[in-house]
C-alpha cells in the first residue's frame, strides 16, 4: 500500500486548515500523526477517508484518488470520536452491519474484542459511556482490517486499562495482519512505543516525517556549565533551554556525530536522550 | 479482482430499515383507526376508512422519513461506501417503500371494509378532491402538503394505489431534497430549498389533477390548458428534476463529523 499527498490544501472560507501538505506513506507500518489542537490533523485524515475533497492538490492511495472511488474507499477505515447518541442498535447488530461493507472484516475477532473490552452485547450503543463507545470504535477499526486504517484520537474517554488493551491488541493484530495504520494523538508519551514512523503537523503544514528511531536520535539534551553548553550548542538548532544558576540545559534538534558526542562527554557535559513527547512540545512550540 | 456492486446492499439495507419504520407507522395508524371506529360506532356516526387515514397521514410520514434519509449518508461513507452508491441505494429503497406502503394500506383497508360490512357499518363518502380553496397562502401551503389528488380505491383500486404511491413518493423526495440542502448549505439556503420543494409538490398536484380531470385550484391553475397526457409527463419530469437536484447536492458533499 502507498498513500501519497501532493500539495494538498484545504480552505474553510478564507482560512486555510491545510496549507501545503506533501508526504508519502509506504509500507505497512503504524504512523503517528502528532499535532496540537487545530493543527489540521482531522482535516487531513478526513480527506484521506474521502469525507471531503481537498481545495487543491491530490491524495492518492496506490495511485488512485480515493474520493468517490468505490474500490479504494472500501480499503480505508476512518474511526473518530463519533457521536452515538441516536444509535439504538446494539454492538452485535452494528458489527454485522459493518461486516456487509468491509471486505476484510473478521467477525470472530470482533466478537473476541467485544469480550476483551467487556462491552454489553445487548445494550443499545447510545446508552454506552463515552469510553465504551470509544472501545466500539477501536473494535470496528481493528476488526475491519482495512489496508489503510485511521484512528483519529479514538481513545477519548477510554480509561487506562482499556487504552492498554487497545495498544496491546493493535500491536498483536498488526503483527498478524500488517497494514497502514495512522494514529493521531495528543497522548504522545503513552503511545510513542506504538509508532514506526512519526509525522508532526503544525498550522496546516507537515513539520517533519521521520522513522521514530531516527527522529529520537536527532534530539538530545545537553546539561552542564553554562559556558560549555553555550559553546557546544551554538551551531545547533536549539528547541528548548533551561537555566539554574550557572548550570544550563539545552535541548537540541539535529544529528550529533560520534565525535561530537565524545567531545561533549570529555568536556564534562551530560548528554541525555529526548522523548518524543518533549520533541513534539518543543518543536511545535518553537514554530508557534 | 472483480468489484462487487455495493448499491444493491445499500438499497436492501435502507429498504429493510424503512420497512420496519413503515410497519410501525401502519400499525399505529391501524390502532388509531380502530379507536376511531369504536368511537364512531358508539356515537352512531359514519366512519373514516383506513385507506383515507393513510392517504393524509402517509404524506407527513413519507416527508419525515425522507428528511431522515440524509442521515444514512455519513454512516455509509464512514463504512467506505461512495456517495453515488448511497444515492442509488437510497433512491431504489425509497421507490420500494412508496410502492409497498399503499399495497399494505389497501390490504388492511380491504380487511377493514370486509369487517365493517359484516357489522353493517357504513363508511364516510370522501370529499378529499373537493377541498375549499381560498386565496390564503398559508392555507394553500398546508393543504398542498396534506392533500393530494385522490381516487377512491372502491372505484379503481389499481389507480388508487398508483396515485397514493406517487403522492407518497413525492413527499419522500421533498424531505430528502430539503434535508440534503440543509446538510450541504446553511439554514438560509435550506429555507430556499423548502420553498422550491413546496412549489414542486404543488406543481405535481396541479399536473396530476389535470391528468385525472379533477378540479384544478391553486397557484398553478393556469396550467389547466395542458392535455392530460402532457400533464402526466410533467409529473415524471418533476420527479426526475427533484432526484437530479438531490444527486447534485450530495455528489461531492463533505461528511459532517
Amino acid at each position: 500500500m502507498n498513500v501519497k499527498a501532493e500539495k494538498v490544501q484545504l480552505k474553510y472560507g478564507k482560512d486555510f486548515a491545510l496549507k501545503d501538505i506533501s508526504f508519502e506513506l509506504s509500507g505497512e507500518k503504524i504512523y503517528g500523526l502528532l499535532g496540537r489542537n487545530g493543527a489540521g490533523k482531522t482535516s487531513l485524515l478526513s480527506i484521506l477517508a474521502s469525507f471531503r475533497e481537498p481545495s487543491s492538490g491530490t491524495i492518492t492511495i496506490n495511485g488512485d484518488i480515493p474520493f468517490e472511488n468505490a474500490k479504494v474507499m472500501q480499503q480505508v477505515a476512518f474511526l473518530y470520536n463519533k457521536d452515538y447518541k441516536e444509535e439504538s442498535d446494539n454492538v452485535i447488530d452494528m458489527l454485522e452491519d459493518i461486516q456487509r461493507y468491509r471486505p476484510n472484516f473478521d467477525k470472530n475477532y470482533a466478537e473476541y474484542l467485544v469480550d476483551r473490552f467487556k462491552l454489553d452485547r445487548k445494550k443499545p450503543i447510545k446508552k454506552f459511556s463515552k469510553g465504551m463507545q470509544s472501545s466500539l470504535n477501536v473494535i470496528m477499526g481493528l476488526a475491519s482490517r482495512a489496508p489503510v486504517t485511521i484512528f483519529d484520537e479514538v481513545y477519548l474517554g477510554m480509561d487506562a486499562p482499556s487504552r492498554d488493551i487497545f495498544y496491546r491488541e493493535l500491536l498483536e493484530d498488526q503483527g498478524k495482519h500488517p497494514r497502514i495504520i495512522i494514529m493521531s494523538t495528543h497522548l504522545v508519551s503513552e503511545m510513542d512505543y506504538l509508532f514506526d514512523e512519526v509525522m508532526i503537523i503544525n498550522q496546516g503544514t507537515i513539520l517533519l516525517q521521520e522513522e521514530i528511531d531516527k527522529l529520537l536520535a536527532k534530539g538530545a539534551t545537553i546539561t552542564g556549565n553554562e559556558d560549555l553548553v553555550n559553546d557546544f550548542a551554538s551551531n545547533k538548532k536549539q528547541i528548548n533551554m533551561q537555566e539554574l544558576g550557572t548550570t544550563k540545559s539545552v535541548t537540541i534538534y539535529g544529528e550529533l556525530s560520534d565525535d561530537e558526542r565524545e567531545a561533549a562527554l570529555e568536556s564534562g557535559l551530560d548528554l541525555a536522550p529526548v522523548s518524543l513527547h518533549e520533541l513534539f512540545i518543543h518543536l511545535t512550540e518553537e514554530e508557534n | 479482482m472483480k468489484q462487487t456492486r455495493i448499491f444493491p446492499k445499500v438499497a436492501l439495507d435502507m429498504f429493510v430499515i424503512q420497512l420496519v419504520w413503515t410497519g410501525g407507522f401502519l400499525g399505529i395508524m391501524f390502532l388509531i383507526n380502530i379507536v376511531k371506529l369504536i368511537i364512531a360506532g358508539v356515537q352512531g356516526n359514519e366512519v373514516e376508512g383506513y385507506f383515507n387515514t393513510i392517504f393524509i397521514a402517509g404524506n407527513i410520514y413519507m416527508l419525515i422519513i425522507g428528511l431522515l434519509s440524509i442521515h444514512f449518508l455519513s454512516h455509509y461513507v464512514g463504512n467506505g461506501v461512495t456517495r453515488k452508491d448511497y444515492f442509488i441505494g437510497s433512491f431504489l429503497a425509497s421507490i420500494g417503500i412508496a410502492i409497498i406502503l399503499p399495497i399494505f394500506t389497501i390490504l388492511i383497508s380491504s380487511l377493514e371494509k370486509f369487517v365493517l360490512n359484516l357489522a353493517n357499518i357504513s363508511t364516510k363518502v370522501q370529499t378529499i378532491n373537493e377541498v375549499d380553496i381560498d386565496e390564503n397562502i398559508i392555507g394553500d401551503i398546508v393543504q398542498s402538503i396534506l392533500i393530494s389528488p385522490y381516487i377512491d380505491p372502491q372505484n379503481n383500486w389499481m389507480m388508487a394505489i398508483s396515485l397514493l404511491a406517487l403522492n407518497l413518493y413525492i413527499n419522500y423526495l421533498m424531505g430528502w431534497l430539503i434535508s440534503s440542502s440543509f446538510y450541504r448549505f446553511d439554514v438560509m439556503a435550506g429555507i430556499g430549498f423548502i420553498l422550491i420543494a413546496l412549489n414542486f409538490k404543488m406543481l405535481k398536484d396541479t399536473l396530476l389533477r389535470i391528468s385525472l380531470d379533477l378540479p384544478v385550484p391553486g397557484w398553478f391553475s393556469w396550467l389547466d390548458f395542458l392535455p392530460s397526457g402532457m400533464a402526466l409527463i410533467g409529473v415524471f419530469i418533476i420527479i426526475l428534476v427533484t432526484v437530479w437536484f438531490i444527486r447534485l447536492l450530495t455528489k461531492r458533499i463533505a461528511i459532517k463529523m
